[in-house]
């Protein structure tokens, strides 16, 4: 009677069939096979990288070639972010996110068997590599560091010596005297740079927790304590030194506009004398130094202002950790990417970082560290069951001990600012530890 | 009017245009700067050489510039024609049918325009997620589709002024619905399609968020991500900085000269929903 | 747009006058009733999938202590929402929206000066006007950009400063708290003025010309034109601008993200929200204060409605 209703109602469902197929047009590039007959690795294979300078440079591209002379059926891509903790964190709400990627900071040890494959049991692991403990869960490692990393002060030689400064100072109070005698030398000069603006560089400072006391249990006593802000404690020393610099006007005028990328060469060509970075970042100051013209030998790292009994202390641990998606759908491919990443690429030399393997040399970034005598400290894991209970009261506390707010707050407050005194900042936050301590133990 | 009103008048205007522009001008400069220049000159320092491209060079290149462009396109087209198809379709049917559920469907319509779409992200996520469309351009693409009241708003609004009695005559030649939607409605339609399309293309090119939170992956960049993301690699080079921004900025200028009253009209109509 | 209405609407009226007047549409079966269901069903899917469906889930988030990646979801009832109003940290960001309404004042102010002036016969109006507007198209990205180079130290604005003498003057003009916040919301009204000036100028352009004429033949002056004529046309219009303003305020996002990511006390609302729900592992905690910002905005529509009634606005 009416053939156009008939044609209507299949419009209908057209529209609706293709609005199925809009939401269906899937995401695409995910087929991958699995391996070849024989159990080679093969397929596509996307790695998630926080190093974008090397990505830029063509360093992962040479990387990606070496590994295809061992295994040619493997296409490795990868992709870097700008701000990774903050974007992969965002991206593992969902199950894209690489094949292979770096563990971010703020995912709790519980949770790493919901993202990610077990690597292995960890006393095995531990034959062959160090510093696994970290990402550990229930025996199992879920992730291996590419590197290991130590912490101190990267500074320019030529702007101490020149404000004549010889030794490395041993007490907080001595670096601040040493900084002073820099910005009185050459008010040009800023003396400590913290980085304000990109944050991440800010929780650089925490890698010294366990130094100051040089106790290995640190990290868990403080799980165990109501007021880790107290006189003598390590956040209290290292807060207090961020907090002495900052207030005596010894960092940059404007933390605000800080930047990153250009921090290297400034440390360079003597604009700033001094950083507090983890030895990762030696090397890059270095090949800074190298193209400012002034020589690798500009840049020279030192421990943190503070001994026990007459020796420095320097925290190791993993740098990132490599790990697999668990909703991989090439994990034989991922996996041999992260053995032969940290076997073969060459990768923690070419940084300057400590061998994740345990007959790893040592670099030649670190024989400043020889010279004094510096003793390395590695903290200890938590006991078993209570892997989370560290990074759970940081969470909950909203402290965020790894998170660049933190400090962004004592360098505020520091500057006059906020109104804030030191004293204020520490009662506060002894209070919320406290009080995320009582949430979670319930 | 008197001469001192007169001279004040022009005098803030004049300022008023100051204000706006050399905000942009400056970086203008900047961006023909070599980076040794940048550092040593102030910001009002002409460059050297008018003609220095290399930032240009370097932002497109190295900041995948072209990349950001290609993807923009995409989604600018596949959203545009989404969204046209869409509003006219519910125009029509808003406007021209008496249905059961029509006062329902227009106030769950008009609701939705009071939710700010940044506001009901961290759910949208979820949602995105689960239609497998995450790290993909449709995610873009669907988001622009699906949540454009404003254009439908235009559609209906301009129907109104369209006389019923055309639909009638074509229905009495037998016409069904979809030809007279496809014949008569559609073309009649193309001054609010023209204005929709101008609003619709310069939100989409403009909008930030969408694609920075859904599309993540290397090969997935728009225009604005890519100039977002300058700020890591380029953090210290400015002057590539300030030529990503004038690359930017080039095809907004050439599309207002171009379609200025559009513009205007578009804004005027999309604004006062 | 109007005047091409009117002639389309006048063309089509001829041709609809030819049509007898006894024509009726024959009723038919299902195909008739259920035509604009199928016109409407792809709408529909949308509006639900991406708005609705959204803001029921965001609710449901906002009664548990959802991490974002935990499989499972605990509910903790209101728990959240005491949070976001007992915790002054997290209701310091509607201090900062204060910031970006008072802008909006100005914002105003200078639109409706601009759209005046540009009103009576001006030299190279076009020009002005396009000058003026344009900012309100460029992609926000850029013009954060733009305004970071703008108030770095030795920037555009420091330059100026000193150009004048008024090297004294020279500020943090982002890292100081007590001006970034003004630094950023004079960003945001450089951005939008545009808008304002040529919604106003478009409402003040729909008057007619005899009511000026008229005017003036009685001898009154450009203010009492103002007073009397422009005045009273566009008060809907800045009406529903104010309300806007206030919505707008809250929603602030673009801006501060891109230009100080919110640090120094410069979050507001929805990067906290995003912050919160993203990055600090509590989706529980950002719904919630997203739903708050949500209800905020539907009472300020409301009162809008109430207020300035719909049909008075009309530009086109």
């Amino acid at each position: 009677m009416f053939p156009h209703a008939r044609r209507t109602r299949l419009l209908a469902v057209a529209a609706i069939a293709s609005t199925v197929a809009l939401t269906a047009a899937c995401s695409g590039g995910g087929e991958s096979a699995e391996a070849n007959e024989d159990g080679t690795p093969s397929g596509d294979l996307l790695v998630l990288t926080w190093r974008t300078d090397l990505l830029e440079d063509g360093t992962f591209d040479e990387y990606a070639e070496r590994f295809n002379e061992e295994y040619p059926d493997v296409d490795v891509e990868f992709e870097g972010l700008t701000d990774y903790e903050g974007e992969v964190r965002t991206r593992m709400n969902t199950d894209d996110y690489g094949d292979v990627l770096g563990v971010v900071g703020t995912v709790t040890p519980d949770q790493f068997p919901d993202f990610f494959e077990p690597l292995g049991d960890v006393e095995e692991l531990e034959t062959e590599y160090r510093f696994l403990r970290d990402k550990t869960f229930d025996g199992q490692a879920y992730g291996i560091p590419v590197v290991g990393n130590t912490q101190g002060i990267v500074y320019n030689k030529t702007v101490w010596e020149d404000a004549g400064i010889t030794e490395p100072p041993t007490t907080p109070e001595d670096f601040v005297d040493a900084l002073k005698a820099i910005k009185e030398n050459d008010p040009e000069v800023v003396p400590l740079y913290t980085n304000y603006k990109d944050g991440w560089p800010l929780t650089q400072w925490e890698g010294h927790r366990g130094e100051i006391t040089a106790n290995p249990d640190y990290v868990n006593e403080m799980a165990q304590s109501d007021a880790p802000w107290t006189e003598g404690t390590d956040h209290y020393v290292i807060d207090s030194l961020l907090w002495d610099v900052v207030n005596q006007g010894l960092t940059e005028e404007d933390p605000t506009t800080t930047n990153w990328e250009e921090s290297k060469s400034l440390l360079a060509n003597g604009r700033i004398g001094s950083m507090v970075l983890g030895s990762w970042a030696i090397q890059q100051m270095q090949a800074a130094a190298e193209d400012a013209g002034t020589g690798a030998d500009t840049i020279g790292y030192l421990p943190f202002p503070h001994q026990v009994d007459g020796t420095f202390y320097a925290a190791v641990g993993g740098d990132y950790n490599l790990a697999i998606n668990k909703n991989s759908e090439n994990k034989v491919a991922a996996r041999a990417w992260i053995d032969w990443f940290n076997t073969e690429s060459g990768y923690a030399e070419a940084n300057g970082g400590l061998s994740p393997l345990k007959e790893g040399p040592t670099p030649d970034t670190l024989k400043d560290f020889e010279a004094l005598g510096v003793e390395y400290l590695e903290l200890t894991p938590a006991p078993a069951g209570k892997e989370s209970l560290f990074a759970d009261i940081d969470a909950e506390s909203e402290v965020g001990t790894n998170t660049p707010d933190y400090r962004q707050r004592i360098v505020d407050a520091a500057r006059g600012a906020s109104g804030e005194t030191k004293d204020q900042i520490f009662d506060d936050l002894n209070s919320e530890w406290a009080a995320g301590r009582a949430a979670v133990e319930g | 009017m008197s001469y001192v009103a007169k001279t004040a008048k022009y005098a803030t205007l004049v300022l008023a245009c100051l204000v706006t522009l050399l905000p942009i001008s400056v970086i203008v400069m900047a961006s023909l700067k070599t980076n040794q220049e940048f550092f040593t000159t102030g910001p009002f320092d002409a460059p050297g050489n008018w003609f220095n491209l290399e930032n240009y060079v370097t932002a497109f290149t190295r900041g995948k510039m072209v990349q950001g462009f290609a993807n923009t396109a995409f989604i600018l087209l596949f959203s545009v024609a989404g969204t046209i198809l869409i509003g006219t379709m519910a125009a029509y049917a808003i406007d021209r049918f008496e249905f059961r559920l029509k006062k329902t469907v227009i106030a769950l319509f008009l609701l939705a325009t009071l939710v700010p779409g940044v506001t009901t992200q961290v759910a949208t996520f979820q949602i995105v997620n689960n239609l497998g469309l995450y790290n993909t351009r449709w995610a873009a693409i669907a988001l622009f589709m699906g949540t454009d009241i404003v254009s439908i708003y235009i559609f209906v609004q301009f129907l109104r002024g369209i006389p019923k009695e055309l639909d009638e005559a074509a229905t009495l030649d037998g016409a069904n619905h979809l030809t007279i939607y496809r014949r008569i409605i559609l073309p009649l339609l193309k001054p609010a399609i023209a204005t929709v399309v101008i609003i619709k293309g310069i939100a989409v090119y403009n909008e930030f968020y969408t694609p920075f939170l859904y599309m993540p992956g290397r090969d997935l960049g728009v225009i604005s991500t890519s100039l977002f993301r300058f700020k890591g690699p380029f953090g210290g080079q400015w002057e590539v900085i300030a030529a990503g921004v004038i690359i930017v900025l080039i095809p907004t200028l050439l599309a207002f000269l171009a379609l200025q009253k559009y513009i205007y009209n578009g804004f005027t109509s999309g604004a006062t929903k | 747009m109007s005047n091409v209405v009117r002639a389309e609407a006048a063309g089509t009226r001829i041709e609809a006058g030819q049509l007898p007047a006894t024509a009726r549409k024959p009723r038919g079966g299902w195909g008739w009733r259920g035509t604009p269901y199928v016109f409407l069903a792809v709408p529909l899917v949308l509006l639900v999938v991406f708005t609705y469906l959204p803001v029921v889930n965001m609710f449901w988030y906002s009664l548990t202590s959802w991490d974002g990646l935990d499989k499972t979801k605990e509910f903790v009832g209101l728990d959240n929402y005491v949070a976001v109003f007992t915790r002054p940290e997290l209701f310091r960001v509607f201090y900062v929206s204060l910031y970006y309404f008072a802008a909006s004042f100005v914002q105003m102010a200078l639109a409706l000066y601009f759209a005046t002036i540009l009103s009576f016969s001006t030299r190279f109006r076009n020009l002005f006007k396009g000058i003026l507007f344009f900012p309100y198209l460029i992609n926000g990205v850029a013009i954060a950009l733009i305004f970071v180079f703008f108030f770095k130290p030795d920037g555009t604005l420091d330059s100026i400063l000193a150009l004048f003498g008024a090297e004294n003057l020279q500020q943090q003009w982002l890292g100081n708290p007590d001006i970034n916040n003004i630094s950023l919301a004079s960003t945001s009204v450089w951005r939008y003025m545009g808008l304002n000036f040529v919604l106003f100028l478009g409402a003040i352009q729909s008057i007619p010309g005899q009511l000026y004429e008229a005017a003036e033949l009685d001898g009154a002056s450009r203010f009492q034109q103002f007073r009397y004529i422009i005045a009273p046309s566009i008060k809907p219009i800045i009406g529903l601008s104010f309300i806007l303003a206030i919505s707008g305020s809250l929603a602030v996002f673009e801006i501060p993200f891109i230009m100080t990511g919110g640090a120094n006390g410069t979050a507001t609302f929805v990067i906290q929200t995003v912050d919160m729900a993203f990055e600090s592992l509590k989706v529980g905690l950002g719904s919630a204060m997203a739903v708050i910002l949500l209800v905020i905005v539907l009472v300020v529509t409301w009162v809008q409605r109430k207020v300035v009634p719909e049909e008075k606005v009309n530009l086109t």
